[in-house]
């Protein structure tokens, strides 16, 4: 034990002061700074594309008109021309887009749009909001009268769900969404790592000296768990500074469901429950460990740096078919092959917390779960024990898949 | 004492260690010698614990070499490198806590070993930025800080200067002095011949002969004399000596020399050549170490 905590505060010292790791943690920060503030920054800017008008035709038209589409629009002028404008025109009103409302030979409304954009038109938009304006004109009913007609009143009561409502769902799918790609950006990358820092010391032929001086096997525990803590204080680090940046407007964008990415709902215990944030901790835990045991022992088959990518490249591929599973999963928590799959070694970390966040998950699934993966952990730690023992001691050709068998088998 | 008895070792179809055995008196220095490949390294790593053995016993002080006993020796592998980025003060340090040191302790013998290698001036730096020997002191620091009872290092002289070389001589002979054994594998069989009290040859992964150099030396089946002048008379005594036979290496001072067996009595030798002419110079030759090792390995082919 007294060997695995050496080798663990020396890795940890080690990794906070090297580069890789304070560079994972600025870009990260500049990640979520973008996701936090990307919607509200994105949404003032390229929403507002198309939605800067001018608003043409009759004056008594454009009057009933205009109401109905400030909810969307925002109006700079009325002008009566309905004809088209020229381009000097729209700049000099400082709009894209002129909007000409006219009637037809039935009386029925005419919208022409001219716009330097016509990609942004947004048409549907148009025609939503001027529904009630055509219908008045074609019934002579109030305009009020149309627009009560027009709002069909829709409850949406749960049967066994978790949340009470299509809003608390949705902001727990953001959520568990963004939490998911935490746990995928953290478990790579730090698997990585943990593969590199071993392929470090095979490649700089410092490994013998290392496995003279302590146990295989701590060096190894060492190393993958001062990689797993680093990768929780990141994690911690992340979401802090998310729910800082996206409070209060993440608060209310996770409440009205709006975002995907309003963090701060987290820790209000009702998106994301105490469970599920145990859940989060312990899938992790599993997921990391069993992933960077097996990207340590690929790193201690490794003798040139350039081997790194083609040996890690098979590792990868799993943590990326679950995550696209995990996501899946957010919308469809109860399909056979996703509950399937939310047992699977390697799989489960991501497709079992996924479907924790936004379903009622049998406790008995969530506790077998977590048994099969510590066992399938320790099965990997076994044979990655084993291989990283034997490959730090491998010098020349990097072997083949027959040969680290036959190491797994006579070892 | 360190005892290897029978120990043996297979990589799948490979046969590394067959059957080598040898024994090691505590505070001596023993060479184990053999050509590439013959399971030297493999030896040691199995001395270590690093590799398990597939049969046989490993003992130091009548004990298995476990963890604890580990700590308490030290390697110098032949595959040797050190972190590029850490800096030398702290990678010494970090390797004597690996090896169970504490503070103040491990301060002060990592200040020493700075200071006996001469490398207070790099101290601070990260290792990347030192010369090839500098490294190797680094190298060999890490390997001792903790002052170890059995230190095993193989091929400590592959790729050193003779400074260097000389350096690691003076750092082994200090070790020596203060009773650590010491077990090493080397080509350079005058710097072993130098250092070790006892050796162990081996040879497709099996032991051929082991002993002190004396004993090596008994164990010789012949004996080279030199005898000068390489006159008629001479070379007419001493072909008559059943089993003599001449080695044809005549000497630039007129010496010549013959191989005669082991067994055979050398002063009735002497007084026939006395008296078939003027003799200048005889001479019986020991067998040096590099003599004993080539005729190991060839008896082996």
């Amino acid at each position: 034990m007294n060997d695995v905590l050496i080798v663990y505060s020396a890795e940890i010292m080690r990794r906070i002061k090297s580069r890789p790791f304070l560079i994972g943690l600025v870009v990260g920060l500049i990640f979520i700074l973008f996701i936090v503030k990307a919607p509200a920054f994105l949404g003032g800017v390229l929403g507002n594309v198309g939605k800067r008008i001018v608003l043409a035709g009759d004056p008594r038209l454009t009057a009933q008109a205009k109401p109905l589409l400030a909810h969307d629009f925002t109006i700079r002028r009325v002008v009566t021309s309905t004809s088209a404008p020229a381009p000097a025109q729209l700049r000099a009103y400082r709009v894209s887009t002129v909007i000409a409302l006219s009637r037809g030979a039935n009386g029925a409304l005419r919208i022409a749009v001219y716009s330097r954009n016509p990609g942004n038109v947004h048409t549907d938009t148009l025609r939503r909001d001027l529904l009630p304006l055509n219908l008045q004109l074609a019934t002579s009913l109030h305009a009020r009268r149309i627009t009560g007609l027009l709002h069909i009143p829709v409850t949406v009561h749960s049967v066994g769900a978790k949340f009470a409502s299509s809003t608390a769902q949705n902001a727990a799918r953001g959520i568990a969404y963004t939490l998911i790609v935490f746990l995928y950006m953290l478990i790579l990358i730090n698997s990585q790592f943990v593969m590199s820092s071993v392929a470090e010391e095979k490649t700089s032929r410092i490994s013998e000296l290392l496995v003279a001086s302590v146990d295989a096997t701590a060096l190894l525990a060492g190393k993958v768990l001062a990689a797993g803590t680093l990768a929780l204080l990141l994690l911690a680090i992340w979401v802090g500074a998310a729910v800082t940046l996206g409070s209060p407007a993440g608060g209310a964008a996770s409440a009205s469901g709006a975002s995907p990415f309003g963090l701060a709902g987290i820790f209000t215990g009702t998106i994301i429950t105490p469970l599920v944030g145990v859940g989060f901790l312990v899938f992790f835990v599993l997921g990391f460990l069993q992933l960077s045991t097996m990207f340590a022992a690929m790193g201690a088959l490794i003798n040139r740096t350039e081997d790194l990518g083609s040996l890690s490249f098979p590792l990868v591929m799993p943590v990326i078919a679950a995550f696209f599973i995990a996501v899946t999963a957010l919308a469809v928590p109860h399909a056979p092959w996703v509950v399937a799959a939310s047992f699977i070694p390697l799989l489960a970390p991501f497709v079992m917390f996924a479907r924790m966040a936004v379903s009622n998950v049998p406790v008995w699934q969530i506790l077998l779960s977590v048994a099969i993966n510590v066992a399938a952990l320790w099965g990997i730690a076994l044979l990655a024990g084993k291989l990283y023992r034997v490959g730090m001691l491998l010098y020349g050709r990097a072997p083949n898949f027959k040969q680290i068998w036959t190491v797994l088998r006579t070892n | 004492m360190l005892e290897v008895d029978h120990i043996r070792k297979e990589f799948g179809s490979v046969r590394a260690v067959r059957d080598i055995s040898f024994a090691i008196q505590p505070g001596t220095t023993f060479g184990l010698l053999g050509p590439n490949g013959a399971g030297k390294t493999t030896t040691m790593r199995m001395i270590l614990g690093i590799v398990e053995t597939d049969g046989g016993r490993i003992a130091w002080q009548g004990k298995p070499v476990d963890g604890k006993m580990r700590r308490r020796c030290g390697y110098l592998p032949e595959e040797r490198g050190l972190y590029a980025k850490m800096k030398v003060r702290e990678q010494i340090h970090y390797f004597g806590r690996l090896h169970g040191l504490t503070e103040p302790k491990i301060t002060q013998r990592t200040d020493a070993w700075i200071e006996r290698l001469g490398l207070q001036d790099y101290a601070l730096r990260p290792c990347s930025e030192l010369s090839k020997g500098n490294q190797q002191k680094v190298q060999m620091a890490c390997a001792a800080v903790h002052e170890p009872e059995l230190l095993i290092l193989d091929e400590p002289f592959s790729g050193l200067d003779p400074v260097n070389a000389d350096m690691l001589l003076m750092v082994l002979s200090d070790l020596k002095a203060r009773g650590a054994t010491l077990v090493l594998s080397s080509h350079q069989m005058w710097q072993l011949e130098e250092l070790c009290t006892s050796f162990c040859i081996i040879a497709g992964g099996a032991t051929k002969t082991s002993g002190t150099l004396e004993q090596l030396r008994a164990a010789w089946p012949t004996r080279v004399i030199r005898v000068a002048p390489n006159s008629s008379a001479v070379c007419a005594v001493l072909g008559a000596v059943p089993g003599a036979r001449s080695l044809g290496n005549a000497q630039s001072d007129g010496a010549v020399d013959y191989e005669v067996p082991a067994a055979t009595e050398l002063p009735p030798i002497l007084r026939r050549l006395v008296e078939a002419d003027a003799i200048t110079r005889f001479e019986a030759i020991e067998p040096s170490l590099h003599d004993i090792y080539i005729r190991a390995i060839e008896e082996t082919k």
